[in-house]
């Protein structure tokens, strides 16, 4: 084995070097920046900060029951997210893995809504819902049902959460749906044509085989559909604003609105709690998966 | 193949690693406009309706003068106000700028060195051009309880206020007389029912901004309590469960019982409200004058009047409306160009260029001699100014004033009776004064 001598391993060292540099310029200092700000009362224009060490985690924790509220919102949006729109982006992923004809172009149907920009796919969906012009409340008035006639769907208490988190799963399904499809795609064919020599049905198959080498697809998709589902931001931005009443308001709408009014520390210390829930979720995702994959 | 040798690579990106220091080490300080282009005096604003007649404006200024200034659009405006906040945080800002903010975020601009105290110029005759409240946002007080130093810190470029524009077409519809409006509230509430008798939505907002309902909330707080009930309220003498405070929440569940609002009014911008009173869906709409140039643009043949918010007989105070400076821009106080922008915001403030600006973009021009050249429309929104509300001291904090309007929301769809969301305002204001 030829081993690199110290001169040479320096060398090769130099061609981190960039990608070290922006990965401290752009990912460390901000974080560390962002919780060092955490701990001052800051509104991002004076010059001096004042220092209150855990004050503001205090009150966020303690006194900001809207905070907490918008975090529940974001849950409940999550928790469709991880049932109906991953199950939706499963099953069209067994769909299509089976080889019909035209695999590719739904591939591509499907795909093109994450792709879309957030702010936009909003705006779309906020004329769809609007209660004066929208296609929706027309749609459903044809078909006989007159009492969604000028219904607001964005600013009813019952509705204007759960069409918000309508259309982030109509635009989130079809990432689900391409890493869901690779990882299927992965599963040996030969394992499928054993267990039908050993006269397992479609069923079995399905419970058998392809639900246990997912797992580690599975892990990988509630991770990135929960870091998505609780980090929404544009959708809401475009389509309530956080209303009607803050009945759709999520963490980072919180954390913006803060921002936006000069609360530079407070919402920094907002961002940081808010993370540190978010590394607890991930943790405990990867920790049961590793214990499933036992 | 040849060797790379270790030094010249280690050279290579010592050098680049210098340059890249270099260039971010060097003198910023109001490079919005100092990137290599010493004579341009450089503006950031975010009403992109007004660009070309800004340009216009500015190739003429470097006709007559030889001086470059170049507009900058960014929107929307929270968009812009962040960029400036972070422009200064960074000394990037331009030579003229708006902050987007209340007075107390101004006052720490001003204290800070960003914005450039303009007294001394405006005492030069120069404040004489403008309406008297149109500078009243952009000056502080001797005694202010921000600590800045007395005197004019902004050149206001308009004015405006914020009054009910309504549809004749549709108020004809209903039976309702179109050359007289409601005045009272009773008349508004009546007018309400017919509308929507009619099949029409009587009134629209862009309530979903917490702004616009909290303007419309506030010419009854006003008249119910005054400049010095609310001062009073601030510093917490008077609570928000005060009868006055329950009565403004109780005009909205009156106005929500007359369903008197349109579809969707909680979650509304005001864009969608704009268009929806210009396609002649709501027969009512609250809005700012710059809404005459928004609705010729939607809808050329939209016919509609104004008048102010109908008035409470049983109230103290006169009604006044939510207004002052409309636009107003600040120079930047570390810039080098400093007194070129003064000059060209001068220059920008006199009577043929407002009046330009006024016929061009249907805003209420500051100067107020150019004010009797507007259309009839504009004058009556013009009149309005010397209606607008006081300054205040002392402000409110923003989550108490952010829980009045989430609270007026929950009003409006019938989550909360008045009593609780009162109750609730209090609470936080509570908490705010505890903090």
């Amino acid at each position: 084995m030829i081993t690199a001598t110290p001169k040479e391993k320096t060398f090769n060292m130099l061609f981190i070097l960039p990608a070290l540099a922006l990965f401290l310029v752009f990912n460390l200092y901000p974080l560390l920046r962002t919780i060092q700000l955490s701990f001052y009362q800051w509104n991002g224009i004076d010059k001096d900060m004042v220092f209150i060490g855990f004050a503001q985690y205090k009150h966020i924790i303690f006194h900001n029951p809207a905070f907490w509220k918008s975090m529940l919102n974001a849950a409940y949006i999550t928790l469709l997210c991880l049932t109906l729109q991953n199950g939706l982006a499963l099953l069209l992923a067994i769909l299509v893995n089976r080889q019909i004809r035209g695999e590719n172009v739904y591939r591509v149907i499907f795909f093109l809504p994450p792709v879309l920009s957030g702010i936009v796919v909003g705006l779309i969906w906020k004329f769809i819902y609007d209660g004066n012009f929208g296609i929706l409340n027309t749609c459903l008035a044809a078909i006989g049902f007159d009492q969604f006639k000028d219904f607001a769907w964005l600013s009813e208490i019952k509705t204007a959460l759960s069409s918000v988190a309508v259309v982030h799963m109509w635009k989130g399904f079809g990432y689900g749906f391409i890493i869901l499809l690779a990882g299927l795609q992965t599963i040996p064919n030969e394992l499928y044509e054993a267990a039908e020599v050993d006269g397992a049905d479609k069923w079995q198959q399905f419970v058998n085989i392809t639900i246990p080498s997912m797992i580690p697809v599975f892990t990988l998709v509630t991770i990135l559909t929960i870091l998505g589902a609780m980090q929404i931001f544009d959708l809401i931005y475009s389509m309530t604003q956080g209303g009607p009443a803050g009945h759709t308001d999520v963490p980072i709408t919180k954390i913006y609105q803060f921002m936006n009014n000069g609360e530079f520390g407070y919402s920094t210390a907002m961002a940081v709690i808010f993370g540190m829930v978010l590394l607890i979720v991930s943790i405990l995702q990867l920790y049961t998966s590793k214990k499933f994959n036992k | 193949m040849s060797k790379v040798n270790i030094g010249t690579v280690i050279k290579a990106f010592c050098m680049l690693f210098a340059i890249f220091a270099i260039s971010g080490c060097s003198d910023t300080s109001s490079t919005g406009s100092s990137a290599g282009s010493e004579d341009v005096v450089k503006i950031w604003h975010w009403m992109t309706d007004r660009q070309e007649a800004f340009e216009k404006l500015t190739e003429q200024y470097y006709k007559e003068t030889g001086v470059k200034v170049v507009f900058e659009t960014y929107a929307p405006s929270d968009v812009y106000k962040n960029k400036i906040t972070a422009a200064a945080s960074g000394h990037l800002l331009p030579d003229i700028f708006n902050p987007q903010s209340d007075k107390k975020e101004l006052a720490s601009y001003i204290k800070a060195g960003y914005i450039a105290d303009l007294t001394d110029a405006m005492n030069d005759g120069w404040k004489d051009v403008f309406f008297e409240k149109s500078l009243i946002e952009n000056s502080f007080e001797e005694g202010n309880e921000w600590g800045v130093k007395p005197g004019i810190y902004g050149v206001p470029l308009d004015v405006s206020s914020l009054m009910i524009y309504y549809n004749k077409d549709l108020f004809k519809q209903a039976g309702l007389d179109p050359e007289n409006p409601p005045v009272t509230w009773a008349e508004f509430i009546e007018a309400g029912k017919k509308l929507r008798e009619a099949g029409i939505q009587p009134f629209v907002s862009g309530f979903g901004e917490a702004w616009l309902i909290g303007a419309f909330a506030a010419s009854y707080e006003w008249s119910l309590l005054g400049k010095q009930g609310i001062i009073d309220t601030i510093d917490g003498k008077i609570p928000y469960t005060d009868s006055r405070w329950l009565k403004v929440f109780k005009l909205f569940e009156e106005m929500k019982d007359n369903k008197m609002f349109a579809s969707g009014i909680v979650t509304m911008v005001n864009k969608d409200a704009e268009r929806t009173f210009a396609t002649g869906r709501a027969a009512m709409t609250f809005n700012g004058s710059w809404g005459i140039n928004v609705y010729k643009s939607m809808n050329s043949s939209l016919n509609y009047g104004i008048m102010y918010p109908p008035s409470l007989p049983d109230a103290q105070y006169p009604l006044l409306v939510f207004g002052g400076d409309g636009s107003s821009m600040f120079v930047n106080g570390e810039s080098p160009r400093k007194d070129k922008a003064i000059a060209f915001l001068k220059w920008f403030t006199q009577r043929p260029q407002q009046s330009f600006l006024a016929e061009n973009t249907l805003n209420i021009p500051s100067n107020k001699e150019s004010a009797q050249d507007l259309p009839e429309v504009l004058q009556e929104f013009s009149k309005s100014i010397t209606r607008t509300f006081d300054s205040l001291p002392k402000l409110e904090a923003w989550q108490v004033t952010n829980y009045i309007n989430l609270n007026l929301q929950s009003v409006i769809i019938g989550e909360k009776d008045p009593v609780r969301a009162v109750n609730e305002v209090q609470g936080e204001k509570e908490r705010q004064m505890k903090k």
